[in-house]
């Protein structure tokens, strides 16, 4: 049940590691970007100010596709936990159990 | 951007950024559209009434009734940002105090759609000269425009309001003026008035201006049909404490 739980939890955040997230947010910023430059420029050519509209909604909806669900691209260099190493000289005490 | 949410977040957040500066943009690429508006305005004839502005109203006022020809090509108000240009005839005519600025009041509109802009029947059609047929339109279809976008010709045509003036006398007043105004209204942006003046690449308004005329006295029994008013569309519609829809207002 636990284990289950954990994988909604995981799919729920969606969480990413550093250097993904380096890269979701230069990838906002440039495809949203360049889809308002485009549609200005394209709306301005054709005189067609729906054209404008519907390109900037277009590259929105698609840098959402593109950013929000935690692709593989953005886990790619996970960071690992430190190895565990024995410390000598320290008792610590849980309710009573002894764990270090 | 480490989960879900905040990516969300991120995203929409710089969308409204990006969505206004090109808002933004597209409010400032208008004044890069060349203007050169102009409009030639003659006095057809005028009569003055005396008339109730109600069924029951005990006062009696002074009412005009000014029949015009208009010949305007406005296009080049309509670039790709225009939404629909609120085109108005006004007249213009000194109060009875020196000290007040003139009185204005308009006797003529129309709604000019963009090219963009989706039907609505509030919108101007231009009546077809005499001697063609009248096209037939379907309801809720664009008719086949009878000029370019822009551009009206009106022969001796009736006002849609007749005037009167704040004291309720209007006859034998001088220096009255007809004056075209308008408002071009955007999809995004600001809403401008009629320029008299060049400003950057928008030439102000050539004519415009009608020559000066003179009210005349009231005078025997006007025909009905000589002080009636043309009605838009917009006036068939039943309002809070008005009238019947009619088609045309009698006095």
């Amino acid at each position: 049940m636990d284990q289950i739980l954990d994988q909604a939890r995981d799919v729920f955040e969606g969480q990413i590691d550093f250097e993904g997230q380096r890269l979701a947010e230069l990838i906002t910023n440039v495809l949203l970007g360049a889809a308002g430059i485009i549609a200005f420029f394209v709306g301005f050519m054709a005189q067609d100010i729906k054209l404008t509209l519907y390109i900037g909604l277009g590259g929105t909806a698609l840098t959402f596709l593109a950013v929000v669900p935690p692709w593989p691209l953005y886990n790619k260099d996970p960071e690992d936990w430190l190895p565990g190493h024995a410390v000598s000289g320290i008792n610590i005490d849980v309710d009573g159990k002894q764990v270090g | 951007m480490h989960s879900t949410i905040v990516r969300v977040q991120n995203v929409f957040g710089f969308f409204t950024t990006v969505a206004f500066c090109v808002a933004g943009v597209i409010a400032l690429s208008v004044f890069i559209h060349p203007q050169s508006p102009s409009a030639s305005i003659k006095l057809r004839n005028v009569q003055v009434v005396k008339g109730r502005p109600h069924y029951y109203s005990y006062k009696k006022e002074e009412y005009a009734n000014i029949k015009f020809d208009l010949d305007t090509d406005l296009s080049t108000l309509f670039n790709w940002n225009t939404k629909q240009v609120f085109l108005y005839l006004k007249a213009v005519y000194p109060s009875t105090s020196a000290s007040n600025p003139a009185s204005e009041a308009i006797i003529w509109d129309a709604i000019l759609p963009g090219a963009q802009a989706p039907w609505h029947q509030n919108h101007y059609i231009h009546p077809s000269p005499k001697n063609k047929s009248k096209p037939k339109t379907k309801k809720g279809v664009k008719p086949p425009p009878i000029y370019p976008v822009g551009q009206i010709h009106l022969q001796n045509q009736r006002p849609k309001y007749q005037i009167t003036d704040i004291s309720g006398k209007l006859q034998n007043r001088t220096d009255v003026v007809l004056e075209l105004g308008w408002n071009v209204q955007p999809w995004v942006g600001a809403l401008v008035w009629a320029n008299k003046g060049d400003w950057g690449m928008w030439k102000g308004v050539k004519g415009g201006v009608s020559r000066k005329f003179s009210l005349p006295e009231i005078g025997g029994k006007a025909k009905k049909e000589d002080v009636a008013t043309e009605k838009g569309k917009e006036g068939h519609r039943l309002e809070v404490g008005g009238e019947h829809p009619v088609g045309k207002k009698g006095f």
